[in-house]
């Protein structure tokens, strides 16, 4: 039973399908100038377009890429060398933003990052105070990957508008969550990744209202209007499209279905435990990711109990497995270690059922916390 | 059955023996421990993970890691250093046994619901008169008792050696046959943090260097020392002065380190009697039985690669005793561990604290 959908999804049976069938029958390089290569073209601007419809903006604001992470290090690695080289981003970013921060500041970015408070809301009071004269850049995540927190991006952009500062958003847990629309969100860049929202793995999206803003971070050919070189991956961007379009077009069933998961659960959790935790704001959050903390395990063993049991869930960010340290976003909303090394993130999908809810509490109250 | 969990590191001792227990019909899972951080610098620790992987999916056994780097840092990492600081040649490969393996890594596993846990050690145990006994490998060459020397009942009792039987060449005929990718993998050599890198250009970067001078039993200065905690007694590589001929023969060895002058004192040839001592005392006794044994044909190893040779034990004080060889003995290091042995059995040891006439 996979309860882990913010680590990755599996990819949904008809964008596997698409995927074997442009592997099999486009083989055109879309940069060359014969049927072939207008074919190939064509899918990849039809699958841009996709993208765009699914987050309510126009094609030519989509940037194919890798994923997520190499999202987020284009605009940011896009802030060097510019006389605005001040940073602001917050204490429960992915390491694909702070880690991509800390890097920088040898090549002379500066960075603040602000707090949060209990329910892993940014405190924006402490933003506009940080704000100096070079800063150009603020950057803060949509939703949260361990928590689920959805920050109040609105207030975020209000405040950047008023310093004509350029906001960014990493929202590659948003898709097919919640709705994503970059107009009335009003930020300047937006990152998306394909494998978040039952897409293949190393495909991602990034968004620029304005691409002419960034450099490209990968030099070479003239791809992606000059700004990603290199060869166009057809299938995968096809897949994203694909993906996406059905991710928002199925949003509204989808939520339905992550939130009766999430109230079944939390019911029958608090039922059979006494002392559990749910962490950050439980109201304004992502549907169908829980973080819960057992006080008096620790989290690694019931991991690994789970595992036996095939049930497969997180501990802290996935990408930091095999080294056991207290989640940063947790210690950040205030969780002290214990408690922290106590919690699990559950994140529902679209192939969990209620019966699977079920079976989960079950074997967790009579196999793993004893 | 069981559940025991064995430590993997991605070598092919660690592999059959995992390999042996899941025919024996335990219930087997892998765990690999990572113990140092820099692995780009010094230690592979991603391919030997990608090796685990490999053989714990032929065997289809669920592999596991976990992170003990700040436990090693503390505990053995800076003694390591303390003791090189001190002049002295530590061996933290024996206090990784004693602290992280049979420690946190036993511990961990009983946590994560283990009865038992297995290593890929070449040593044997068994039960006599309710004690456990820890045995030497029947692969002489590959004997790791001497590292394992410092483990209480307790530790052994709870251990699985299942390679503790074989041959070294068997082990790598049954890794081949189970078409484990790393049968052929090279041995590794020397501490794990360190592998094949120059052992000074390693500690340099965490005990500032201090050259001074060489010089031989007259007082004769011959070259330049690096800092006199870099070298051993009886080291012979390295010292830079390989063409020197003093009126001697042969290499020069390092037979003394003076600290307080900051110098290093060599002498030419492999047979001159200033490497060579009949007797040593040393600290922090350890017996495997818990008890001090009572019998009286005694052998001692002085290094890992050393030979067993008889021995009496005289206790000076709770923690402390003074071995005394029939024979004189090659280069006894401050630091090292001298090891017991009554035939095969491994009964105990101590730290080497300076040799005597």
């Amino acid at each position: 039973m996979y309860f882990d959908h913010s680590a990755t999804t599996p990819v949904h049976p008809d964008v596997q399908d698409l995927i074997n069938i442009t592997n099999s029958k486009i083989y055109g390089n879309p940069s060359s100038n014969h049927h072939f290569g207008r074919k190939a073209r064509l899918l990849l601007e039809k699958s841009r377009a996709q993208v765009a419809k699914s987050i309510n903006t126009t094609p030519n604001k989509i940037i194919f890429n890798s994923g997520g992470t190499e999202a987020n290090n284009h605009v940011l690695w896009s802030m060097l060398g510019t006389s605005k080289n001040h940073v602001i981003s917050n204490k429960i970013e992915h390491p694909a933003v702070i880690k991509v921060l800390q890097e920088l500041e040898s090549f002379g970015l500066e960075y603040d990052l602000i707090n949060v408070d209990k329910n892993g809301f940014i405190n924006t009071d402490e933003l506009e105070s940080k704000i100096k004269r070079n800063t150009g850049l603020i950057s803060i995540m949509l939703a949260n990957n361990e928590i689920g927190t959805i920050q109040p991006l609105d207030q975020v952009v209000k405040i950047a508008k008023k310093y004509s500062i350029l906001v960014h958003s990493d929202a590659v847990q948003c898709l097919g969550k919640i709705n994503i629309n970059v107009q009335s969100l009003a930020v300047d860049f937006l990152s998306l990744s394909a494998h978040k929202f039952y897409g293949p793995k190393g495909v991602g999206v990034l968004y620029a209202k304005n691409p002419q803003k960034l450099k490209p971070l990968i030099i070479g050919g003239g791809q992606e209007s000059k700004l990603r070189a290199g060869t166009e991956n057809i299938a995968y961007a096809l897949a994203t499209g694909l993906a996406s379009e059905i991710a928002t077009k199925s949003l509204k069933k989808n939520v339905d279905h992550f939130l009766s998961l999430e109230k079944q659960f939390k019911q029958k959790l608090k039922r059979n435990f006494k002392n559990i935790i749910f962490n950050g704001c439980q109201s304004k959050k992502l549907p169908g990711l829980i973080s819960v903390s057992f006080p008096g395990f620790c989290s690694d063993v019931l991991l690994v109990k789970l595992d036996r049991e095939n049930i497969f869930v997180s501990n802290g960010s996935a990408c930091g497995s095999g080294i056991v340290k207290p989640s940063p976003v947790l210690s950040a909303i205030g969780i002290d270690n214990a408690t922290n090394l106590s919690t699990l993130r559950f994140s529902f999908g679209l192939s969990n059922s209620l019966e699977e809810i079920e079976t989960l509490v079950q074997i967790l109250k009579n196999k793993i916390l004893k | 059955m069981d559940r025991v969990i064995v430590g993997m590191s991605g070598g092919v001792d660690s592999a059959v023996a995992s390999a042996i227990l899941k025919e024996e019909g335990f219930e087997v899972e892998g765990l690999f421990m990572k113990n140092w951080e820099e692995d780009s610098e010094f230690c592979f620790s991603e391919e030997e993970y990608k090796d685990a992987l490999q053989v714990c999916d032929k065997l289809n056994i669920p592999l596991r890691s976990v992170n003990f780097s700040k436990q090693y840092w503390d505990r053995v990492f800076k003694y390591f250093l303390k003791e090189y600081q001190n002049g002295r040649t530590p061996n933290p490969d024996i206090l990784c046994n004693t602290e992280i393996k049979f420690k946190e890594f036993y511990n961990y596993a009983i946590a994560l619901g283990a009865q038992r846990i297995a290593t890929g050690h070449y040593v044997q145990t068994k039960t006599y008169d309710g004690n456990v006994i820890l045995i030497k490998g029947n692969d002489h060459f590959k004997d790791q008792s001497y590292f394992l020397h410092r483990l209480n009942q307790k530790q052994i009792s709870s251990a699985l050696f299942p390679i503790g039987k074989l041959k070294k060449s068997v082990v790598r005929s049954i890794a081949s046959q189970f078409k484990f990718e790393n049968y052929n993998k090279k041995d590794s050599v020397g501490i794990c943090f360190i592998g094949k890198k120059n052992l000074i250009k390693f500690l340099s970067n965490y005990i500032p260097k201090k050259p001074g001078y060489i010089i031989n039993e007259k007082g004769e200065n011959l070259g330049t020392h690096q800092g006199v905690m870099f070298y051993t007694i009886g080291q012979r590589k390295g010292l830079g002065i390989g063409g020197i001929n003093n009126g001697g023969n042969g290499a020069w060895y390092v037979t003394d380190k003076d600290i307080t002058n900051n110098e290093l004192i060599v002498v030419q040839g492999h047979m001159h009697p200033a490497l060579y001592h009949k007797k040593l005392i040393a600290s922090n006794v350890h017996w495997i039985s818990g008890f001090e044994p009572t019998i009286s044909n005694l052998k001692a190893k002085i290094r890992y690669r050393g030979k067993d040779k008889s021995c009496e034990i005289k206790k000076l004080d709770k923690h402390m005793v003074s071995v005394s060889f029939n024979e004189p003995r090659f280069a006894i290091s401050p630091g090292q561990s001298v090891v017991f042995y009554q035939d095969n059995i491994c009964l105990g040891g101590a730290i080497i604290e300076y040799a005597k006439n």
